[in-house]
């Protein structure tokens, strides 16, 4: 029978690493390079098309100096130093796209050899600077990497606006440098809507991902790496009728999820809403900052206007920071008086990225989409304000005063009503990152970026990150395309090992994905599946997502049938995110539908079949668990 | 027995003991696989009544009930609601309104 439902298998990731790894390395061991016949590897762990691997043994101990040469000067040269050995795996990150780098190698025995690396081509739609303000004395040679909102992808540019790193695959959210000197930063792997991944990766930044923390309730936004290395990252529990309210602590070498914290323990879900606010995602957090000191994680419900912080053993709630107005009578001994010169105070809304400072001051992105509790009050995008704040509260007096904001006086041209962040440096040093931003002729888009379409007449959606010293700035950079969900400054290379090689992990685990108990009697048809739906089943090692395009208001259940039938309802309602902080499960048509269904709690062989209104088709794909 | 009515209908049923009234719409998904969980629930309880009402077509019925959205079903006895479930719910959470109206 002929079929038109596409079926592919993608080996995950980690897996895929691995293979490369023993390969070359096998290779590397039989030959036994010198440094003049070193192996260069390009790209060799597939996601950075910007990285190297130099492979070479020398018959004495010896250290060795790698370069990455600057394009323009000297001054530009990436230069790092290896260890003493006689086997020697030199990680080259920041090479230049679509030009021979001048990578050159010294030893301590004087030898030395220049090489000549290409970094693959970049996506035709890359996201390009556009517009770049510093110097060279100031940025050095970091690069300034931004993480995705949509379906663009990481990237990373240095002080001239190059791009010099960049991963292939969308992983997304929150990207932080451990103190292993590793990256923790979202899976690419899709979970559900609206843009909830797998978990999170660990990885190097010559792109080598040492594991991936699976998470039962997924992952959204942010992650926190505790002094004893295990993580706390932000998550839900599917089985309740709310979304982004919900805390794990993940255990770092077994990824097992160890504690979770519960917003609806102490915050009221039907109070202080923002204008994004609905009943089901009623907090929609989007940041957490922990204080071992104190014993408080401190969190951003973009869909209170809160920044809250909660005593992490207790569960009890400590302070609200955010405008009271609406909150009932019992709830206002959490929040703060403003003090100090109110003509310049303003509270934050619908705010991202919480900060706590090392003195215990507060700072945030404000994005201030609305900005104020009621409808009538509120402001239209082209006449609002984003910017990077600070407030210092004194939680005895429950005051608190505004002591730096950057941005309100850019009005609209720094304005992004979603995602966004700040970073602290130190007192008066601040990275201020504007991500969201999305106009259509020239006024800031009442649309968030991630509905719109770049090539659509009149639109432009970017991202301007600034950086802030004693009141100067000293850093400014806008990329074109798309919007980037974060910035963070970091240095291709750290002080620890910046290669890593063995096994990746694949930890902890998904949920059992939830079905619905009645699956619809209707006649099962030897008929092909009408093109309209283009249907499509996409499998993973531990999970498989089935995808089609339906009518709206049609009836749609996915049947896995084996030895126990199972049934996936799916809703073909039209649904509208509010709040889309990242687009890159988004699909073009609108009824175009995506279900994940985790392999857990399955064993065997199951059929794939589709009931779409009074029909059952076969899809012809088999599942074996 | 499932049994679809008009508002008019509605009006002269002898409302006497548990039944459960659904307000649905022919364009909506999840009242499509509702139908088939209340007919799966009516299988194992043919003593059950269910009435099913249009909720584009009776608009004074679906006012009068107060029902906002599809599908929407209310339990009632003797004529009163006892509860309602709003959305496309699981066969056991409409089992257990059933029971809250049975006894």
């Amino acid at each position: 029978m002929p079929n038109f439902v596409t079926y592919t298998y993608e080996e995950h990731i980690i897996n895929s690493q691995n293979k490369k790894e023993k390969a070359f390395l096998a290779k590397f061991e039989k030959e036994a390079p010198a440094l003049n016949d070193a192996h260069v590897i390009v790209n060799p762990y597939i996601i950075n098309p910007l990285s190297a691997l130099i492979l070479f043994k020398t018959a004495k101990k010896v250290t060795a100096t790698m370069t990455v040469h600057g394009k323009n000067n000297a001054r530009e040269d990436i230069v790092k130093s290896f260890g003493e050995n006689t086997s020697h795996a030199i990680p080259v990150i920041g090479l230049y796209e679509g030009i021979c780098t001048k990578v050159s190698v010294s030893l301590s025995s004087g030898e030395c050899k220049e090489f000549c690396i290409k970094g693959e081509a970049l996506p035709a739609d890359v996201c390009r600077c556009r517009n770049v303000m510093t110097s060279h004395d100031y940025f050095g040679n970091d690069f300034m990497f931004l993480t995705p909102a949509g379906k663009n992808l990481p990237t990373a540019y240095d002080y001239k606006g190059e791009i010099r790193w960049m991963l292939n695959i969308n992983t997304m959210f929150d990207l932080k440098r451990l103190k292993n000197g590793n990256i923790l930063t979202g899976t690419h792997r899709y979970s559900r809507m609206p843009y909830n991944s797998t978990g999170l990766f660990e990885l190097t930044l010559l792109g080598k991902i040492i594991k991936e923390y699976r998470m039962p309730g997924n992952y959204h936004h942010d992650q926190f790496e505790l002094s004893d290395g295990n993580i706390m990252a932000l998550t839900q529990d599917f089985s309740t009728d709310t979304v982004e309210d919900m805390i794990a602590l993940l255990d770092r070498n077994t990824g097992k999820v160890l504690k979770t914290w519960d917003f609806k323990d102490f915050l009221p879900q039907d109070q202080g809403g923002s204008g994004s606010q609905d009943a089901h995602d009623w907090f929609h957090n989007n940041a957490l900052w922990v204080d071992e000191v104190n014993k408080s994680v401190t969190i951003s419900g973009r869909h209170q206007d809160a920044i809250a912080n909660f005593n992490y053993e207790t569960s009890k709630l400590n302070w609200i920071i955010g405008d009271p107005e609406g909150w009932p009578a019992d709830m206002q001994k959490y929040f703060f008086k403003p003090v100090g010169d109110l003509t310049k105070f303003d509270w934050q809304y619908e705010q991202h990225a919480c900060v706590v400072c090392p003195d215990g001051d507060i700072m945030a992105f404000d994005n201030g989409q609305y900005r104020a509790k009621t409808k009538d009050k509120y402001i239209k995008n082209k006449d609002n304000f984003s910017r990077g704040v600070r407030y210092r509260i004194d939680t005895d007096k429950m005051e608190i005063e505004q002591v730096w904001q950057f941005g309100k006086e850019w009005g609209q041209d720094f304005f992004s009503p979603y995602i966004c962040n700040v970073e602290y440096y130190a007192d008066g040093h601040y990275l201020i990152h504007s991500g969201g931003m999305a106009t259509v002729d020239g006024y800031a888009s009442d649309l968030l970026g991630a509905f719109l379409k770049v090539a659509d007449p009149g639109v432009d959606l970017l991202s301007r990150t600034v950086e802030e010293k004693d009141g100067v700035i000293q850093y400014f950079l806008e990329v074109e395309g798309n919007n980037f969900y974060r910035a963070e400054r970091l240095a291709p290379y750290h002080d620890q090992e910046n290669l890593v090689f063995g096994e990746g992990k694949i930890l902890g685990e998904l949920d059992v994905t939830p079905t619905f108990d009645t699956i619809p009697e209707v006649e099962e048809v030897m008929e092909i599946i009408p093109m309209f739906h283009q249907i499509s089943i996409h499998e993973e090692e531990d999970k498989f997502i089935i995808q089609g395009t339906f009518e709206r208001g049609s009836l749609v259940v996915f049947v896995l049938e084996g030895k126990e039938d199972h049934g996936y309802f799916i809703n073909t309602a039209a649904s509208w995110h509010l709040a889309m902080c990242s687009g890159a499960f988004l699909e073009d048509d609108e009824r175009t539908i995506k279900h994940n269904i985790s392999k857990k709690g399955y064993s065997g062989k199951y059929d794939i079949k589709i009931i779409i209104d009074d029909k059952k088709y076969q899809t012809g794909v088999s599942i074996f668990c | 027995m499932i049994e679809e009515v008009t508002t008019a209908q509605y009006d002269a049923l002898d409302k006497k003991g548990p039944m459960l009234v659904e307000f649905y719409s022919k364009t909506c998904g999840p009242c499509k696989m509702l139908a088939f969980v209340l007919k799966d629930i009516v299988k194992n309880d043919p003593d059950l009544r269910v009435y099913t009402v249009d909720f584009n077509e009776n608009e004074d019925l679906k006012d009068r009930c107060g029902v906002k959205g599809f599908p929407t079903m209310l339990f009632m006895k003797d004529g009163a609601e006892v509860s309602r479930l709003e959305g496309l719910k699981q066969k056991p959470m409409i089992v257990k309104e059933l029971e809250k109206i049975k006894n």
